[in-house]
């Protein structure tokens, strides 16, 4: 799993490339967790380069988007690939998440 | 005890380590297994990540109470009309996870429940996931069919 961060507007965009998978989970969730902590605008994850999640990554991104809810912030996910958005839509978190 | 119908066919079989970090080397091998046996995209999807929940369910949960030496194994058979069958053996303390509830849909990302979400992915990607325990082991059956493909 490899992410590339960088600033575009006041949000911290995310580039994650990869596999969500459980041994990856927690420590997807520590970064995301990092960003959340650190900074104080939106977070816009792209998960264009992540080929496969399983519920331990849905699961990271749950913990973190609560966190953002908690504080008001913007939390939205763009890029997923077709079978990452089957995953979301079985789990029910297409509607849990702003997603473009 | 296999109890395998006389059709199915074992392809390759792997001892998986019981601790988390050993799922990624499971899917990959299951991964490469598919690509060799010309699964449908769809269908090796679905049986890595299927096969991912019930490792991690195995590995978190099966192992906390014994003080025996863990064992787990993946069988992958080949079954008629392009479906794959993968057979689950542990030997870690009885557990039916097709029996499992799943989390009601939350709402809100505030009433949404952390986990549980496994066996639901399980559910949607196979075609049957059947259960049995037999010597002190667990046998938990995944069968996916190239119909996940459409």
């Amino acid at each position: 799993m490899h992410i590339e961060r960088d600033l575009v507007g006041g949000d911290v965009l995310l580039k994650v490339a990869g596999r969500l998978d459980t041994p990856n989970a927690k420590p997807f969730e520590a970064s995301l967790m990092e960003v959340v902590s650190t900074t104080g605008g939106g977070i816009v994850v792209n998960l264009a380069g992540v080929d496969y999640v399983s519920s331990s990554g849905l699961r990271a991104l749950l913990v973190a988007g609560k966190a953002m809810r908690t504080a008001k912030r913007r939390l939205a996910l763009e890029a997923l690939q077709p079978q990452i958005r089957e995953v979301f839509d079985i789990s029910g978190f297409s509607t849990l998440f702003e997603i473009s | 005890m296999s109890t395998s119908p006389a059709a199915d066919t074992l392809v390759s079989a792997l001892q998986v380590g019981a601790e988390l970090a050993a799922i990624s080397d499971a899917t990959a091998w299951l991964g490469a297994l598919g690509a060799r046996e010309g699964w449908p995209d769809a269908l090796r999807f679905g049986l890595e990540l299927s096969v991912e929940e019930a490792l991690t369910n195995v590995i978190s949960y099966g192992f906390a109470a014994v003080d025996h030496a863990p064992q787990i194994r993946l069988e992958v058979y080949r079954q008629p009309h392009g479906r794959v069958a993968v057979r689950l053996i542990d030997n870690g303390i009885a557990f039916d996870p097709t029996g499992l509830p799943e989390p009601d849909p939350a709402a809100s990302i505030e009433e949404a429940r952390i986990g549980g979400h496994g066996v639901q992915l399980m559910r949607h990607f196979l075609e049957s996931l059947s259960y049995r325990r037999a010597g002190g082991e667990n046998q938990l059956t995944l069968v996916a069919g190239p119909k996940a493909a459409d």
